[in-house]
């Protein structure tokens, strides 16, 4: 079994996601893959929460989906950030940043 | 929610295979990359196929989860729901029709009572703002009635006050006869229009110069109701004529349908209140003196409270001449009954939604029992659901919506019933309704959407209670040991089950006594002798003057009619109160005028003297009196020969045949001059009719037939009813608005008549309940022998006798049938005492026997013979379980 993945603060899983598809559009387990190389093994996206928050993305308007052949020669879903998406990560990114501040401004001094 | 939001719901909602297919394909296609994944690293296929599998987890699971992010679960769910309910109800369908039929009934019979309560309290007319409208009374006082307003009084309030923006005033119901036929006219004045701001759909509405109090013209207004029944919605009906009272009424206007004239049932026409004297000629000439209701829109702004204070001190500075303490009421006024009407019709309908409901109570118990039965049937089924991961409140909901399912079914079935039933109803009533109380037109009520949501919300509330309470014990159960086939019987279904056969048979009983104690005295009353002859005698209606001696003439001429004699006021009018004066005091009495021939008509015996001759006129000081008078004015003596003073009672309000007269404007009848009379006659005290609540009057003074506003009774020969036809086309010819022409035969009849409608509604209700007992007691324990057929074969094989067993199953039923016919017997009783304790019971003691011992006997018999029927097939049954066949079968 891998390692146990360290419980994610509520909304951080969207945010990594937002973040993940800044640049290009992914398919699901490569968003997954790109957040687990990135963070070094540390976060292990939990396949069930990851395709219900992409749904819901959708849904939200944030993230778009298409449906591309993939490098396995299959047909795969690609999601891609849309307009309302860019500003939600750059709201999102400010308020994740106000909340690390705070919290190793705590850590440090308190 | 955006657009794209939308477009994706719709299209999981519209093309539910497409997205479903996609979701398989992303989930499917994140497993393929993994093993890819897993390969590239140096797995072997299969290995890597199953961990990636390992990682993912429940694809199902993850597959739900997108599902719900998608927002259309509910309704997903709700489909699912109801396709699993179709699907339970086709693989039990006798179990689910039974169900449906039996609530449909029950709920149909409550619908029935409902509708018609609907008609008298809910239905307001289709009038725009109509809750701005108000009736303006004058309160009841101690021992008077309703003092209403004059027309002078009317334009006053209209001129003086300043809280409507529109009043009419109005004379309801006034029937007019035209060519033999009734119509129900409302007088009003020509404001009615301006205050229910309803438009004609033909022609015009009154107009001012038609109700001039100067005059007016003899013009109608026809509703939508008068336009279909006498004219069958003639489109050219503007301008034709209809004689009231010999004049040319001409018809201007014709009202919209569905528009009633803010009362609970439409008139056929309206017609000016200034024409008031056509419609009663016996009040022609003191028109202006005649009580009206007076109904008003309230100015916008002005609240009820304050327009109330503004009109009582205005009233009571018009009345200042009168010592009466004056004050007003203003009620709504909606095309519903008043408000005083409601609590009656409340009163009325308490008991009847009580006795209706108590079918629907018996449906739902033998639907409650069936439940029971089957409800450890679904536990397996149940089980299963619940093990293979489905969560309870997802079952809570599939047998919810399985509830209400069945609730909209039975509500379907409900509906059809409470229709048939009110059709087959009125037409009945119609059919068997004396032909001579008139022209009476009974409309089926309509159903309208009130009765729709009552019929629903009463559906849900019956099977939530009944149906899903059984269902919702199913799945309180552990899936692992009913999988194991040990099925949980719910704690005492034994109990449940005898309480609901209990209540059934104390339902059946209660409504069966109800019906046994009409049915006898119905019985009793058509042997009730009134005291007066009733076969062949008529009484005629003849209150118009002009045409009297043309009448009188036809009568005498007729070969029908033997006898005929007048008698003032109308025979079963309440005769006005006078004070008689032997010499020892005042003594209440009661008087009428009767012509020569009076007593021999009606049959009832002179004791001692004679009586009236032809020659004695309304100025002879001569009179007859009743036995029990003769006995108050002269215990000791026979009276005849005696002189008395007779006196007028005036502190007693005078009435005219149909108006009341204002007793502020002291108009109506003359009022008796006072003399002194010579009995010279005492008649038999008669007994008189009990569904009128009027006393025979106790001394009578002679009259002539010709004297004007005497009405006529004349014996006839042959058959009476063909009698009454012929004489009242005969009649109607001379007066086109010939009034009406009645046996006294029928009225005899027509506490009959009431008792065996009651009998009618009550043996239905009271058979209905016994068959959905006695089905409900048989499918039971039909039920009960199946499951104890094992016990029954080991009882068999140790010994018992086939006889021992049929009473063990017999006994099963014994004590709940037994309590149920002890408790309903009790609270008959027990009802009984309480009616007969009140007011209103003594009064209806005479007819309704409510503690006949006969009634209560015979219908606890039948109940018992009933449930020994429907017990013993299944315990004969059970007698004749072979041990043999049962043991092998385990």
């Amino acid at each position: 079994m891998a390692p146990r993945t360290p419980d994610l603060l509520p909304g951080t899983l969207d945010l990594l996601i937002l973040r993940t598809l800044q640049k290009d559009a992914l398919h699901g387990w490569a968003i997954s893959e790109r957040i687990q190389q990135v963070s070094e093994d540390v976060l292990q996206i939990n396949q069930g929460s990851l395709y219900p928050a992409l749904h819901r993305l959708e849904h939200q308007g944030w993230i778009e989906a298409e449906w591309k052949v993939s490098e396995l020669g299959r047909r795969a879903k690609y999601y891609r950030l849309t307009t309302s998406g860019r500003k939600q990560l750059t709201i999102e990114t400010r308020e994740w940043d106000r909340m690390q501040n705070a919290i190793s401004r705590v850590m440090q001094l308190a | 929610m955006n657009l794209r939001d939308l477009t994706l719901r719709a299209r999981a909602l519209f093309l539910p295979s497409r997205a479903e297919r996609d979701l398989h394909d992303e989930l499917q296609f994140h497993i393929e990359r993994e093993t890819r994944k897993l390969i590239d690293e140096g797995m072997s296929p299969e290995d890597a196929r199953m961990k990636a599998r390992a990682r993912f987890g429940s694809v199902t699971l993850t597959a739900d989860e997108c599902r719900d992010e998608r927002g259309t679960a509910f309704i997903d769910n709700t489909i699912g729901d109801l396709h699993y309910a179709l699907r339970t109800f086709r693989r039990a369908p006798l179990a689910s029709l039974t169900i449906v039929v039996t609530v449909a009934i029950g709920l149909g019979v409550v619908a029935v009572l409902f509708t018609v309560l609907n008609v008298l309290l809910f239905r307001t007319d289709s009038v725009p703002d109509v809750s701005e409208i108000y009736a303006v009374e004058r309160p009841q006082q101690a021992n008077e009635d309703l003092s209403k307003f004059t027309r002078q009084r009317f334009e006053a309030l209209r001129s003086d006050t300043n809280v409507f923006t529109e009043a009419y005033a109005k004379v309801n119901n006034v029937d007019l006869r035209i060519d033999g036929r009734t119509m129900a006219v409302n007088l009003v004045s020509a404001s009615f229009f301006r205050v229910v701001s309803v438009s004609p759909i033909m022609g015009r509405a009154l107009s001012a110069a038609d109700d001039d109090r100067a005059g007016g013209n003899p013009v109608l207004v026809l509703s939508d109701k008068g336009w279909q029944r006498r004219f069958n919605r003639d489109p050219n009906v503007i301008g034709r004529t209809v004689l009231v009272s010999g004049a040319p009424y001409e018809i201007v206007g014709v009202m919209p349908e569905g528009f009633r004239g803010l009362e609970v049932t439409a008139p056929d026409c309206w017609a000016p209140l200034a024409r008031l004297g056509d419609f009663f000629p016996d009040v022609r000439g003191s028109e202006e003196k005649v009580g009206l209701e007076i109904v008003g829109r309230l100015k916008p702004g002005v609240s009820m409270e304050s327009a109330r204070a503004q009109l009582a001190a205005w009233d009571s500075n018009q009345s200042a001449t009168t010592d009466r303490t004056m004050s007003i009421e203003l009620l709504p006024h909606r095309g519903t009954v008043s408000q005083s009407e409601s609590f009656e019709v409340i009163a009325v309908f308490t008991p009847l939604f009580f006795a209706f409901g108590l079918i629907l109570l018996i449906g739902c118990a033998n639907v409650a029992n069936l439940l029971l039965a089957r409800g450890v049937a679904r536990q397996r089924e149940i089980g299963i659901r619940l093990s293979i991961g489905a969560s309870r409140a997802r079952i809570v909901r599939q047998l919810l919506t399985e509830s209400v399912l069945l609730a909209l079914a039975a509500a379907g079935g409900g509906y059809l019933v409470s229709r048939l039933a009110l059709e087959t109803g009125v037409s009945w009533i119609m059919r068997t309704r004396p032909l001579d109380l008139g022209d009476v037109n009974l409309g089926v009520p309509a159903a309208d959407w009130r009765v729709a949501l009552f019929l629903v919300l009463a559906a849900i509330a019956a099977t939530a209670f009944f149906a899903l309470m059984p269902a919702l014990q199913a799945t309180r159960i552990e899936p692992v040991r009913t999988l194991r086939g040990e099925l949980v019987k719910d704690a005492r279904p034994g109990r449940a089950r005898n309480v609901l056969i209990g209540v059934q048979v104390f339902a059946s009983a209660l409504l069966l006594i109800c019906a046994a104690i009409f049915l006898r005295s119905a019985m009793s009353a058509s042997e009730f002798n009134p005291g007066f002859r009733t076969a062949d005698t008529l009484m005629i209606d003849a209150f118009n003057d002009s045409k009297r001696d043309a009448m009188l003439q036809a009568l005498a001429n007729d070969p029908t009619v033997t006898a005929l004699a007048g008698v003032r006021p109308p025979l079963l009018a309440l005769p006005p109160r006078a004070f008689g004066d032997a010499g020892a005091g005042k003594v209440a009495l009661s008087y009428k005028y009767v012509s020569a021939g009076y007593f021999d008509v009606l049959g009832v015996p002179i004791v001692r003297g004679r009586a009236f001759t032809t020659a004695e006129s309304d100025e002879h000081p001569v009179a007859i009196v009743s036995e029990s008078v003769a006995r108050t004015l002269w215990p000791n003596g026979d009276g005849v020969g005696k002189i008395f003073r007779i006196e007028p009672d005036l502190t007693a309000q005078q009435r005219s045949a149909f108006l009341t007269i204002n007793p502020e404007a002291g108009a109506g009848e003359p009022p008796l001059t006072p003399r002194m009379v010579t009995v010279i006659g005492v008649s038999k005290d008669v007994a008189g009719f009990r569904v009128t609540d009027v006393r025979e009057a106790g001394v009578f003074l002679p009259t002539t037939r010709d004297a004007p506003k005497t009405f006529l009774v004349a014996r006839i020969q042959g058959d009476a009813d063909l009698a009454r036809q012929t004489l009242l086309e005969r009649l109607t010819r001379i007066d086109p608005n010939m009034g009406m022409i009645m046996t006294l035969r029928t009225v005899a009849r027509l506490e009959t008549f009431f008792l065996k409608m009651a009998f009618g509604v009550s043996v239905i209700l009271g058979g209905l309940a016994l068959l959905l007992t006695v089905s409900g007691l048989f499918s039971v324990l039909s039920y009960l022998v199946e499951q104890r057929t094992r016990e029954i074969g080991v009882r068999i094989a140790l010994g018992a006798s086939s006889q021992k067993v049929t009473q063990l199953m017999l006994a099963q039923t014994a004590r709940p049938v037994l309590f149920g016919l002890v408790a309903g017997a009790g609270l008959a009783a027990s009802l009984a005492t309480l009616v007969l304790a009140s007011e209103f019971g003594a009064m209806i003691a005479a007819i309704v026997h409510v503690t006949d011992p006969a009634a209560y006997l015979s219908s606890l018999v039948v109940i018992v013979v009933a449930c020994l029927f429907a017990a013993w097939i299944p315990a004969s049954r059970a007698a004749r379980v072979d041990p043999m066949k049962t043991l092998r079968q385990e």
